[in-house]
């Protein structure tokens, strides 16, 4: 990075924390001004705050990497957001504005039980901890590739500046601070999307990239064929891609946080509703820019792997030779590929039937090799650090933004990168130090009355705690699959249950604290067991975990029932 | 269970949203925005394929 680039990125980054700090002056020492901002949100501060509390910087890298290498399939997973948002605004926001909860298992204990309450916060606590670690991890990613520096390292600094900023702001500075982020990632979003175009060759328009991409299988946005296996089609996208949005924005504190925050339910619902409507277009302009890139890379010389790191780690072994003379199949290989590609354009702006056929062929047929040789390096990375991660998806974005984008811009997107990490870490840590407080300290603490400023004192303390363990998580982060894909995972793992306990509390009446907590137990158990057993994909366990509870807490409901019936009858006779 | 609509507390606020003349209208506008974007994404998958 040049000078201009660290300028421009240390200033962002000086002005967030600095805006941060700022606004913690302001918070004070309430408990409803701490956790809440004092309800004062306005519906489009509520909005912004959801977009950018889950657009985190694992967004803005891997999606892009995602589109890349597996098109744009991944878009269905949110087909059922919107309708999420609809469900909640309906259901859940007039419940909890009236009841003026701070999170939203206070609600259980008025439906249930303490005891409830606190196994749904619990859980939302295991999986939000770990998923935060996740999230800080992203960042630390564009670090390392950027200046070489230890990954281990990197996530500690990082971690420590993202919780120190969220200790000393509130919920209210964490919204402010959201709204101005959101509106740099849309323009850095559209910046890299239009300087993708403009860097391909003259010849090849924007029409003609989609062109190349549908024809290489980029363009598979809808896939209504139906499969268990298949983590994104149609089905999976509305029926578990429905269930998780309605588990993450309707019971998951980190999001039910933002619109609790807002001044009444009518501002709760239309943050609500605009992240709806503008989600769905805001994940399908990102995952363009992964589709522009494959293009992009079809005209200019990719390299065998864009994490940098890796590379130069394989080269200093053994296997260098191996390496090298891969790196030479591959050059010539991608010579062959350009041609072809240059050749399918030109033949598709002819009108040219059959010549788009051959060079269609021609290119797949490159395309095939060039993943054979891509896998006998990741075979080379296998042998030289056998538990790292061999795939590079995380790292083809950022690789072209360093390489690729003029001085000023390459330091503006990096800021943006981690401008987007910080909020939505802060919004986790946020929620984690808040649910500890509330639905954990609060009850069972033995103090018979606790001021708000030590309660305040209990979760800014708390959410250290949680930074810290997150930060701990992040350096196992390296080694899975993909980042968004694992926070998605782990999220599945846990959000049926919390989603069922919240689905028999709003519309199953008749079952009472026992019968759910009980269901809860069993279906989280079978959850994790069917996960380790199993290949189900995991967006089903959201729906299957939900129903599970449901259906279970209605059956041991109508056995307590039975019970209670029987062993009041020879009492009245 | 629970009719959706009849959960929604009956108070003038929450009846009278801004912009659209009620939430049912609100909640179609997200609905319709969604299926829009299906069928351009089904025509955008078919276009550029052939």
């Amino acid at each position: 990075m040049s000078a201009l680039d660290w300028a421009v990125l240390t200033g962002a980054l000086t002005f967030i924390i600095g805006y941060g700090a700022w606004r913690t002056r302001r918070a004070g020492s309430s408990l409803d001004g701490y956790l809440l901002g004092g309800r004062q949100t306005r519906w489009w501060g509520v909005g912004l705050s959801i977009i950018a509390t889950q657009a985190s910087a694992i967004t803005f890298l891997s999606t892009p990497g995602q589109a890349y290498a597996d098109g744009m399939r991944f878009i269905q997973f949110y087909f059922g957001l919107p309708i999420a948002m609809v469900l909640i605004s309906i259901v859940a926001v007039p419940i909890y504005q009236r009841l003026q909860v701070f999170t939203a298992y206070e609600y259980l204990q008025s439906r249930f039980d303490k005891r409830t309450r606190t196994l749904a916060a619990g859980l939302f606590l295991l999986q939000r901890g770990l998923s935060n670690g996740l999230s800080l991890y992203a960042p630390a990613l564009v670090l390392s590739a950027i200046l070489g520096w230890n990954t281990t390292v990197t996530v500690c600094l990082l971690g420590a500046v993202i919780i120190g900023y969220t200790v000393s702001g509130g919920t209210r500075a964490v919204t402010v601070t959201q709204q101005g982020q959101v509106a740099v990632i849309f323009c850095g979003m559209v910046v890299a999307g239009y300087l993708l175009v403009h860097y391909l060759p003259r010849e090849v328009g924007f029409s003609d990239a989609m062109h190349v991409a549908g024809r290489m299988g980029k363009l598979n946005l809808v896939d209504f064929h139906f499969d268990w296996e298949n983590r994104y089609n149609f089905w999976t996208g509305m029926t578990g891609g429905l269930f998780l949005a309605l588990s993450y924005f309707g019971t998951d504190q980190s999001q039910v946080q933002r619109y609790l925050s807002g001044q009444s339910v009518t501002q709760s619902r239309l943050g609500l509703l605009m992240n709806g409507l503008v989600k769905v277009p805001m994940q399908f302009g990102i995952l363009l820019v992964g589709v522009l890139l494959f293009v992009f890379y079809l005209f200019q010389p990719a390299p065998l792997t864009f994490n940098r790191p890796m590379y130069e780690r394989v080269m200093r072994s053994d296997m260098a030779p191996q390496a090298r003379q891969l790196e030479q199949q591959y050059t010539l290989i991608q010579d062959a590929q350009r041609e072809a590609a240059t050749a399918l354009v030109a033949t598709h702006q002819q009108g040219n039937t059959p010549g788009q056929a051959a060079a269609n062929l021609r290119l797949q047929t490159t395309q095939a090799a060039a993943a054979g040789i891509r896998a006998s390096w990741k075979g080379l990375v296998q042998q030289v650090a056998p538990a790292a991660d061999s795939k590079d998806t995380d790292y083809v974005f950022i690789s072209f933004v360093l390489r690729y984008l003029p001085r000023g811009l390459v330091g503006l997107l990096v800021a943006v990168v981690l401008s987007a990490a910080m909020s939505s870490a802060a919004s986790g840590l946020n929620s984690l130090g808040s649910t500890t407080v509330i639905d954990l300290y609060r009850p069972f603490t033995r103090r018979l009355h606790c001021p708000d400023a030590h309660l305040v004192a209990v979760s800014r303390w708390s959410t250290v705690g949680w930074g810290v363990l997150g930060v701990g998580f992040a350096l196992f982060a390296a080694q899975m699959e993909n980042l968004i894909q694992a926070v998605n995972i782990l999220g599945s793992l846990f959000y049926g249950t919390i989603l069922g306990i919240f689905a028999v509390a709003f519309f199953q009446k008749r079952v009472h604290g026992r019968a759910v907590f009980w269901a809860a137990v069993v279906t989280q158990l079978a959850t994790l067991l069917a996960f380790w057993l199993t290949d189900i994909a995991y967006l089903w366990y959201n729906i299957l975990g939900c129903f599970a509870v449901m259906l279970l807490a209605e059956g041991a409901q109508r056995l307590a029932n039975r019970r209670e019936i029987r062993l009041q009858q020879p009492a009245s006779l | 269970m629970t009719n959706f609509f009849n959960s929604m507390p009956a108070t003038p606020e929450i009846n009278k949203p801004p912009m659209l003349p009620s939430w049912r209208a609100w909640y179609g506008l997200v609905l319709a925005a969604l299926a829009a974007e299906i069928a351009l994404f089904v025509w955008l998958s078919r276009y550029f394929v052939t």
